[in-house]
């Protein structure tokens, strides 16, 4: 028995799914996002979507949430002290010296989120190899709190050279602080990350003093809401490299969840893979604003293992997914000329102009339902679309480039879709993989609206639309097994002393994480255990990540098995490989605490059947207006057939499917949506 | 020299094509499909590039052509590859017989420096494209880094002829109807210091150059060919009138401002020269002409490169630097003078060409911005401070090498302060991590800091330039490319100049040696090394300062209390 629920705040709207183990039913439930605190959001959907005696059932409560890329955002967050060695104390401003492509005479490094009179240098310093140059000075760590006490300092972030390789310098200092008495929140380099690269550490290091005050508030205020609602279960909150970790871990290691939106419904695009065994996946997440794009291959999420936000690395597991300023929202407008679309968004205010919330430029919303896609404009959720209004901005466009009112929303929607489509052709051809041969996943409120066109400009011949479509992040935080990770940057031979020094480094990384994972989630099958190692040729700087096979956390490959899994790895990414030895960078160790599994085949609630009917749309295909079937998602068999063209309404979401496409309804409630006269 | 020898280059305007049956819908979907194409290009290159400096410093081009050798695409890369392309395909293809003997599967080496406006190293692959029906459409090409091919060392300073910078390739067929010539490959290999870096390389370009025909084809197959001809016109059209309606802006006249070089790299003269700048209506020219006869040594800028850079920079001053195409390059016009530092001919050294042409950059932007401050920020360290380290590891004897550009701080400009120190305007690159240095290189990084006071005085104050310190543990070379020592980082409207770049070495014996360019600077155990980048120059009157950020640079130790009272005394008036 597991029944769980999923609360994933996105910008606009916090979606809820409940997923009932005991009567096997999803209910889904959508409301506004209360950008100000958005626990009260969160709590209004749980009020609104959970019975209260299902609330008191439900064994785990899943998040996903913007809380603490809104404090990086809005540099609300804590006043952060940053400690640093003596001669390094502009790291975290000097970044990495780039620049960002725009602008090239004008561009500023953006301000780095510590001030440089709240970096203050402290002597002391370790080699590379672990050994001690010169000892700590305590006294610089003490005057820095003096500082920092003037300063109203509320939490302290301490990054010495190397601590990589020997942390003592940095506990020397966490115990003369807290000796001092220094109550505020302490990040240690060595703990946040344990992998070289300073300023990457550092970062990561100070992103975690700065956002870790306000993200254990709003854990530790959201549960106990929970709990004053009946809540007996699990909180858990999804990580930017996939999986949850409970709130109590979170508060911990908040840097770990910056990214838990995007990412939930790239994990679901992963375990529906899995279930309808489609090995290679484009996930085509569009929104109001963006289009988030990422790959699944083998039914695995594609990781990063450093991540950025706002502009700063973190070195922490990261799902890549790629982001365009192409959806619902995006703005047409005349360049001199040629008609362009997007980066600019109406988002939720004014929103589209067919919203009547005072828009008045054309949007891709205007333009898809002007040209009929979106049906007659009247959805489930109450909203109703108001046409003149689509028709007056998309009139405005039109005039201003001399062209048809009709051609302006066509070129709106191919504009749109051609910059979609060129966002999962970079992700692609950079892996050397050819879209064409790939299944598309839409989802999103506007992914399976643009489904048919994005799939004839890739060249893609399958689609699937899942279930929730509109809510699918929702769904896909449901299936977010806890999961930790740790790693550590450590230099080693690839041979049999190497590997053995590898498995002591992995032992500690995993005792670590037991400290933190103090008990095992409660309902959650045995502990997995994984072992990655980063692996470079001598000489490179770049590394790979390989996942090497292992038995209760210890190493059971051959080094000669590893250099081939090596090998393998780097041809697949580089096209060759070199003819020279190399070396291990740093161990990496992840403990994934399974949950049960749910059940594939849970429909939404359906209500009453509605009648089928027709409307005028247009057809990209045969580039002319016809006739579409009109139909509700719910009243669709499993197994049944239908052929475009049609426009599927369900609660959240749209799909349109264009003549010479045929859609059938799978028996696990995704739809499966085919070319029929090839691409 | 005389009059005669002066010349003017600039690219054709639109003449006879028609953009008929072009509409405003397909043309952008085509220009994204270009720029998608060129990306493709990119980033199929930096996969199956071998070399860091092709996929982590993106020291390469990757261009469409149309078969009319006019550009219809350009990923972004290295800024100082952006526009630079045309010369050299048009060479190329004229080399292997011109594009009469070009044929499906062909594809050409070429390097000749001339041409490519780089040196040897910048070797470029060029594909001619056909649709099925054979006929010939245009060219994928690209050009990229080669770690080695038989210069007389891996990085010279200090070349006197072409001949000492490596081996030539003057357009000739690498592949022939898809069959690859070995005997090219094998004389590649036998050229060079790191012959499997160089042929991993070649190969990457190969591929991207198919990636790139490949999409070329596909775009105009989606579209058909006379709604793709069409188009393009009008996507060049429409690229020139965004041009022209910046430059139109810029108020006409000619502007004039002194720029330079410290030396030529064999001997110590200074070199200075007047840069003219001339905006006239919609049109920019940009006069090189005062430019002395070519250098003795390799600072030399062949004419694609300083076209190249007049364009970089008109289209940084046009915002339209990225994805560019043709049309972008109409309303430009480059002057010079040949057998000048800025049009050398054969056998002149030019291996230090992109450092011979950063005075373009530096000479547009002052020339304007002392008529026009406004539109322009005041100076920066406008090198890449590169050294590039090698030896043998004392334990294993084992070969090591390292390399290292670093930042240097940026002008102030009317709208803000300068940026405390980023990489010069031109490079991507990078910053090395310090600790992953110490891991790789016999280092011990003593230091890697903003250098207070570094940054010029002004309304808004220059950036912050770095002051670096290496600690040498184990014997090892140098070569330096560090230029711009003797002139200052200027300011603009009463602001005042930055520091300018300097390095040094304190042996272990306690003496100091001051250095700059220099090919293998012996560089003995427990030496200091240590590099102190350029400032930015300040924009505005110091006076006019707000005293509240006088006060928030002292309290950060941007500046020092001296500096302050010296540049700011109103800042401290009771």
């Amino acid at each position: 028995m597991a029944t769980r629920i999923g609360v994933d705040i996105g910008g606009t709207f916090t979606d809820l799914l409940l997923y009932d183990d005991i009567e096997k039913t999803v209910n889904a439930c959508k409301v506004l996002t209360t950008p100000h605190s958005p626990d009260e959001g969160c709590i209004t959907a749980v009020k609104t979507g959970v019975p209260p005696e299902k609330l008191a059932q439900a064994d785990y409560f899943m998040h996903g949430t913007t809380v603490g890329l809104n404090a990086l955002l809005q540099r609300k967050g804590a006043v952060v002290g940053l400690l640093t060695t003596t001669g390094f104390r502009d790291v975290l401003e000097l970044r990495r010296g780039d620049r960002s492509h725009q602008n090239l005479l004008f561009w500023r490094r953006p301000e780095p989120l510590v001030p440089r009179h709240l970096r203050l240098p402290v002597r002391g310093r370790i080699y590379t190899n672990g050994g001690v140059y010169k000892p700590l000075a305590g006294e610089d760590v003490l005057a820095g709190l003096d500082v920092f006490r003037q300063e109203g300092v509320t939490s302290i972030a301490v990054v010495f050279m190397n601590a990589y390789a020997n942390p003592e310098h940095e506990l020397e200092a966490e115990r003369l602080l807290r000796e001092a008495g220094f109550e505020g929140g302490i990040s240690l380099s060595h703990r946040v990350s344990g992998e070289y690269r300073e300023y990457e550490r550092t970062t990561t290091s100070v992103v975690d003093a700065f956002v870790r005050g306000v993200m254990s508030e709003y854990f530790g205020r959201l549960d106990r809401r929970l709990r004053e609602l009946g809540f007996k279960g699990t909180s858990l909150i999804t990580r930017s490299g996939g999986g949850s970790m409970t709130f109590d871990e979170a508060s911990e290691r908040p840097f770990e969840t910056i990214m838990s939106g995007p990412v939930a419904g790239v994990s679901g695009t992963a375990e529906l893979a899995n279930k309808l065994k489609l090995n290679g996946v484009v996930c085509a997440d569009v929104g109001g604003t963006s289009f988030d794009t990422s790959l699944v291959v083998g039914g695995r999420a594609e990781l990063l293992y450093e991540g950025e936000i706002v502009g700063m690395p973190l070195q922490v597991p990261w799902v890549d997914v790629r982001s365009v300023g192409a959806g619902g929202g995006s703005i047409g407008y005349n360049d001199h000329g040629l008609l362009r679309v997007g980066p600019e968004s109406a988002g939720a205010v004014p929103g589209p102009a067919c919203y009547g919330r005072g828009g008045t430029r054309a949007t891709s919303t205007d333009a898809a339902f002007y040209l009929g896609m979106l049906g007659a404009g009247e959805f489930e959720s109450g909203l109703t679309l108001d046409r003149d209004l689509a028709t007056r901005a998309l009139q405005d466009l039109a005039d201003e480039l001399g062209i048809s009112i009709d051609e302006a929303a066509q070129g709106v929607m191919r504009i749109s879709t051609s910059a979609m489509a060129d966002a999962v052709r970079e992700i692609t051809v950079e892996r050397g993989i050819d879209p064409a041969g790939l299944a598309l996943m839409c989802y999103g409120g506007a992914g399976p609206l643009w489904s048919c066109l994005l799939a004839l400009d890739l060249e893609i011949s399958t689609i699937v639309v899942p279930p929730y479509a509109g809510t699918f992040s929702a769904w896909g935080l449901l299936g977010a097994d806890p999961t930790g990770t740790r790693a550590r940057t450590r230099l080693l031979e690839l041979d049999e002393g190497g590997i053995q020094e590898a498995n002591e480094v992995a032992g500690e990384l995993f005792a670590d994480m037991a400290e933190q994972q103090d008990r095992q989630v409660a309902g959650s099958l045995p502990m997995r255990k994984e072992i990655a190692l980063d692996i470079r040729f001598v000489g490179q700087e770049h590394s790979l990540t390989v996942t090497v096979p292992s038995g209760q956390g210890v190493i059971t490959a051959t080094p000669g098995e590893i250099l081939a899994l090596f090998l393998e790895k780097y041809r697949d990414a580089f096209g060759g490989a070199l003819d020279i030895a190399v070396q291990v960078v740093s161990i990496r160790a992840t403990a994934q605490q399974p949950l049960p599994a749910r059940d594939d085949a849970v429909g939404l609630h359906t209500g009453t059947p509605a009648p089928r009917s027709a409307c005028e749309a247009y057809s990209f295909t045969r580039d002319r207006y016809m006739s579409f079937a009109v139909i509700a998602q719910r009243d669709i068999d499993a197994g049944e057939t239908i052929h475009g063209p049609a426009i599927i309404n369900e609660l959240t979401s749209t799909t349109y499917v264009d003549a010479g496409f045929r859609l059938e309804m799978d028996a696990s409630g995704s739809m499966f949506i085919c070319t029929t006269e090839g691409t | 020299m005389n009059k005669g020898d002066i010349s003017v280059f600039e690219v054709p305007g639109s003449g006879a094509h028609t953009t008929e049956g072009a509409d405003p819908v397909v043309t952008e979907l085509i220009r994204n499909s270009l720029i998608s194409a060129a990306d493709q290009m990119k980033r199929a290159l930096i996969r199956t590039s071998f070399s860091p400096i092709v996929y982590e410093a993106m020291d390469f081009a990757v261009v469409l052509y149309d078969k009319d050798i006019r550009l219809l695409s350009q990923a972004p890369t290295l800024p100082t590859f952006m526009g630079t392309m045309n010369f050299c395909v048009e060479a190329a293809v004229k080399g292997a017989g011109g594009p009469g003997n070009m044929e499906p599967g062909d594809i050409v080496l070429y390097n000749w420096p001339y041409n490519t406006g780089s040196h040897a190293q910048d070797a470029a692959v060029v594909m001619p494209v056909f649709l099925d029906d054979g006929e010939l459409v245009g060219y994928a090409a690209c050009k990229a880094h080669w770690m080695d091919i038989a210069a007389k060392a891996p990085y010279c300073t200090d070349t006197t002829d072409i001949f000492q910078e490596g081996v030539f390739f003057p357009g000739i067929k690498i592949y022939r109807r898809g069959e690859i010539n070995e005997d090219i490959l094998a004389m590649i290999k036998a050229n060079s210091r790191m012959p499997d870096d160089v042929v991993g390389d070649l190969n990457a370009q190969v591929a991207c150059c198919r990636v790139g025909g490949r999409e070329l084809v596909r775009v105009i197959n989606r579209f058909g060919k006379e709604v793709f001809d069409a188009s393009i016109e009008l996507m060049f059209n429409h690229a020139e009138q965004t041009t022209r309606a910046c430059i139109e802006k810029i108020p006409d006249g000619r502007y004039k401002a002194r720029s330079g070089l410290d030396n030529s790299g064999v001997d110590d003269v200074k070199i200075d020269f007047d840069l003219e700048v001339e905006i006239s209506g919609s049109i920019v020219t940009v006069d090189l002409t005062d430019a002395p006869d070519a250098l003795p040594g390799p600072m030399n800028c062949p004419l694609p490169t300083a076209v190249c850079f007049a364009r970089v920079i008109i289209g940084a001053l046009t915002d339209t630097l990225y994805f560019t195409n043709e049309g972008h390059f109409r309303p430009i016009r480059v002057k010079t003078r040949k057998g000048s530092l800025y049009h050398p001919l054969p056998p002149t050294p030019c291996f230090m060409f992109g450092w011979a042409a950063m005075p373009i950059l530096e000479g547009t932007i002052r020339a304007l911005g002392e008529a026009l401050p406004e539109l322009v920020p005041a100076g920066s360290g406008a090198d890449i401070m590169a050294l590039i380290w090698w030896g043998n590891r004392e334990a294993t004897g084992e070969p090591w090498a390292a390399g290292s550009w670093n930042p240097v701080g940026q002008g102030g400009s009317v709208h803000d302060d300068g940026s405390t120190a980023i990489h010069v305007a031109l490079a991507f690159s990078r910053q090395g991590s310090m600790e992953l240095w110490e891991s790789k290189c016999p280092w011990l990084i003593e230091s890697y800091e903003l250098a207070p006071d570094s940054g010029g005085a002004g309304a808004h104050s220059g950036g912050c330039g770095v002051d670096l310190e290496w600690r040498i543990l184990e014997d090892c070379a140098i070569t330096s490319t560090i230029e711009q020592t003797r002139h200052e980082p200027f300011g603009l409207d009463g602001g005042l100049p930055g520091r300018s770049n300097r390095a040094e070495m304190l042996c272990a014996d306690g003496t100091v040696e001051p250095f700059s360019k220099v090919t293998d600077l012996k560089v003995s155990k427990y030496s200091v090394v240590r590099l102190m980048s350029g400032g930015g120059g300040g924009h505005g009157d110091p006076a006019e300062r707000d005293p509240e950020k006088v006060h928030a640079d002292l309290k950060a130790g941007y500046i020092s209390e001296p500096f302050a009272r010296r540049h700011y005394p109103h800042a401290f008036a009771s």
